[in-house]
């Protein structure tokens, strides 16, 4: 392998030539164990036919998915929304670690930050082609703000997301701790702000009297909770499952603490739901105790009692609560069932605010309720979006390195010293210069003050 | 704290240096076990992450890592001048754009479409009685002529609709492919056949021009507008076809448009609405649907014209608005039985 000219090199690593490209493809070929094979040719046929169902939608008017005007979103909205709150749950996690100081998840930050990366990529598709015309819209929102669209306001929270997401991954992966310690606490606070205005996108519409009010900005940003601790609870397992990098401390520290906030997520979220449908059952607002009727005894029912309640809220506290569940296994499921509850909760709310509409709609009258059932270019659309999630969660969990990432602990309030701080002082700065230097999580955790224990 | 080095100055120390001499021994194996360092395999056995570490050093060189490290600062002062760049950019062209337009902004004067129409001295009135309308449907034919609606019932600007009540006191509303074809003489609502009518009437729908339009202040784009003689527009060429004013509308006076022959605007997908036939009314002319009403039932007019009689008919009758309780302060002014049931 001795070249003949100098290598050309970008900052020390030598750039490969075309025919070592091709040499290691072939070798990486041979290297992927079957079971990976397997799985990508699933994910490439799902890949196929969704990406047929996405080139149908391109063409703006074309009468391909399930929505009319009687009931205008639909299912790839509520794909969007279901990525959009997966990346700020997985931020809102990940920031217990990078902002707040929570050690035990540490070794799993960069597989938060590409995680949430990767899921708003996807949520960005979906849009894209929920839109009819998307470029318009990039152009439009920049040269004619309109600050009195919460709609606005999403696309400039979730595009300064894209940003900073961007910025933290590649610190993450090419140790800038400046940089990423501004990108981290950045990316928790919009975090925050996104999904809320993704509820004010709901929230503010008078006209849909399910959506409207004050709770859905608060229920969208719990949900997004739930969602990115489902998705973490899926990668701790993986994590486990396939021996990947860091998977000593998945069984014995991540998952114990994941379970604890997902039992807490589903008490929050259990409530909201609870407070949500006595409040419609309650109302005298015409339209909002007619969509909570839907769900309840209506079209919407085995949606909701099947797969929100049951599906999504007590197999999951039960395979939590019960002793012999509590294995890597016992997490997946878990976390599955939590996952498929948020979709259908995120699809629930968007069907029964419209499924009762106030007047006829463009000459349509719908009685007793409106109909949608998703066209299957939308269902082909929504395998597109997690074929694509999981094949380049795939990927990255294969060629990035996700396992060095307990380096970058920082305290982002200055002026309030942690707990730990006079035990790391000065180490942290220096950790992550030592390359490959890890120090055990067990050992941050032993140093941990038993105030911190508790909180874990 | 003060004496503690910030990372960023303390990125050329020598501690890269010091883990070269643990990388002199493996080098003899340099590229090939570099590669395989890159890959994480999935069935591998159990093994410490920084057992891999040093395996990566390896790749580089003791003479290369000067220009790495001097690399890798360049590439932050970079990234900052990189944001400062843009964010200049973005004032300056900000500050270019107040001396030269290029594009318009929703604060500018809309020129008029018509020569020698001054909007700002109408008041566009218009008034529907629905004790009068016979539900014949020649205002949604002649609205869907005009305005180039397209032809499916779920399309339409303008509709009618038949409310029914029977003698058991149920409501029923129909409105049999938007009421262009008139109606049967049953109510085609479910639950409606068989049962014997009490009281029934025609109610024509269009769009209010809300005083307070929702669907102007949720579009994202600003394609949605509302022109000082108080009729909402839409700039289909700036429209993204979101459907958030579709949802936002509590009257479901919009839709977004299908692609086909027969479409509004040369752009399809985007949002469309009744206009009160803007582009006649600027003219002196009256809308479509009002032109063509057999009984007068729809009646349209500047309420500052003293010699156009709508003033007259609003002050003898006293219509009402339809829903004024959601709070849009709608426009059209409605009489007959349809307010007493709103």
């Amino acid at each position: 392998m001795q070249a003949a000219t100098r290598p050309m090199t970008i900052a020390g690593r030598r750039i490969p030539t075309l025919r070592e490209m091709g040499a290691w493809l072939v070798s990486e070929v041979h290297r992927t164990p079957r079971g990976l094979k397997i799985w990508y040719a699933l994910l490439g046929v799902f890949l196929a036919v969704g990406g047929v169902a996405a080139l149908i939608s391109v063409p703006p008017g074309w009468e391909v998915m399930g929505t009319s005007p009687k009931f205008e979103w639909g299912l790839l909205i509520v794909a969007y929304v279901f990525f959009a709150i997966i990346t700020s749950g997985l931020c809102l996690s990940a920031s217990l670690g990078t902002v707040f100081g929570l050690e035990r998840f540490l070794p799993f930050e960069k597989r938060h930050a590409v995680l949430a990366l990767i899921s708003l990529i996807t949520a960005f598709l979906v849009i894209a082609l929920e839109l009819h015309y998307p470029i318009r819209m990039v152009f439009g929102a920049m040269l004619t703000p309109a600050p009195t669209s919460p709609m606005w306001w999403m696309g400039v929270f979730y595009g300064t997301y894209l940003v900073v997401l961007i910025i933290e991954v590649w610190t993450l992966f090419t140790n800038h701790p400046v940089i990423h310690k501004y990108a981290c606490t950045s990316c928790a606070i919009v975090a925050v702000f996104a999904p809320t205005t993704l509820g004010a996108v709901f929230g503010v519409l008078a006209a849909k009297p399910f959506w409207y009010g004050i709770f859905t900005p608060i229920q969208m940003v719990c949900t997004a909770l739930t969602a990115g601790l489902a998705i973490l609870g899926i990668v701790f397992w993986a994590v486990d499952r396939f021996r990947l990098a860091n998977h000593g401390t998945a069984k014995p520290i991540a998952m114990p603490s994941i379970r604890l906030l997902m039992a807490i997520a589903l008490v929050i979220v259990s409530a909201l739901l609870i407070r949500q449908m006595v409040d419609a059952l309650a109302s005298p607002q015409p339209g909002m105790r007619e969509a909570a009727i839907a769900l309840i005894s209506g079209p919407l029912a085995i949606q909701f009692w099947g797969v929100r309640v049951v599906i999504g809220l007590v197999v999951p506290a039960l395979l939590l609560a019960m002793p012999m569940t509590r294995t890597p296994w016992g997490l997946l499921g878990t976390s599955v069932t939590m996952l498929v509850g948020v979709f259908m909760d995120r699809l629930n709310f968007v069907e029964a605010g419209q499924i009762y509409p106030r007047t006829t709609q463009a000459g349509t009258v719908s009685y007793p309720y409106a109909a949608y059932t998703p066209s299957p270019v939308e269902l082909g659309i929504l395998l597109f979006a997690l074929a694509f999630f999981a094949l380049a969660y795939t990927l990255a969990e294969r060629y990035l390195k996700m396992g060095e990432g307990d380096s970058h602990i920082f305290w982002p309030w200055p002026w309030i010293k942690p707990h730990h701080d006079h035990e790391h002082d000065g180490e942290d700065d220096h950790d992550h210069k030592a390359d490959g230097a890890q120090v055990d999580p067990l050992k941050r955790l032993a140093s941990a003050t038993p105030a911190q224990e508790v909180a874990l | 704290m003060t004496e503690k080095l910030n990372p960023a100055d303390a990125e050329p120390t020598p501690t890269p240096v010091v883990a070269q001499p643990d990388a002199v021994e493996p080098a003899a194996e340099a590229p090939e076990a570099a590669e395989a360092a890159a890959v994480v395999p999935a069935d591998a056995e159990p093994m410490p992450a920084p057992a891999m570490a040093p395996a990566d050093a390896v790749l580089v060189p003791l003479e290369q890592l000067a220009p790495a490290i001097a690399a890798a600062s360049v590439s932050r002062r970079a990234f900052l001048g990189f944001g400062l760049a843009v964010a200049g950019g973005v004032v300056g062209a900000g500050v270019l754009a107040q001396y030269f337009p290029v594009f318009a902004s929703a604060g500018d004067e809309v020129a008029p479409i018509v020569p020698n129409y001054n909007p700002a001295t109408k008041a566009w009135t218009f008034v529907v009685d629905s004790a009068s309308c016979i539900g014949c449907g020649l205002c949604v034919v002649a609205c869907k002529e005009e305005n180039h609606v397209p032809e499916p019932a779920e399309y339409a600007r303008t509709w009618i609709e038949r409310h029914v009540t029977t003698t058991d006191g149920q409501l029923y509303i129909d409105s049999p492919e938007a009421g262009i074809n008139g109606f049967p003489k049953d109510s085609t609502a479910p639950g409606a056949a068989g049962k014997a009518v009490k009281s029934s009437y025609f109610q024509p729908r269009l769009c209010m021009q809300c005083a307070e339009p929702p669907c102007v202040g949720v579009c994202p784009v600003s394609a949605t507008y509302q022109t000082e003689d108080g009729i909402v527009l839409v700039d289909a060429r700036r429209c993204i076809g979101c459907g958030y004013c579709v949802t936002s509308c509590p009257y479901g006076a919009r839709y977004l448009t299908p692609a086909g022959e027969d479409t509004p605007s040369d752009t399809p997908g985007v949002a469309d609405k009744c206009t009160w036939c803007y582009h006649r009314i600027n003219k002196g002319q009256k809308p479509a649907c009002v032109e063509i009403c057999p009984v007068k039932s729809r009646q349209f007019g500047d309420a500052n014209d003293p010699a156009d009689p709508i003033a007259a008919i609003v002050k003898a009758t006293n219509p009402a608005p339809f829903h004024p309780e959601w709070g849009t302060k709608p426009r059209v002014l409605y009489l007959g039985p349809a307010l007493e049931e709103a």
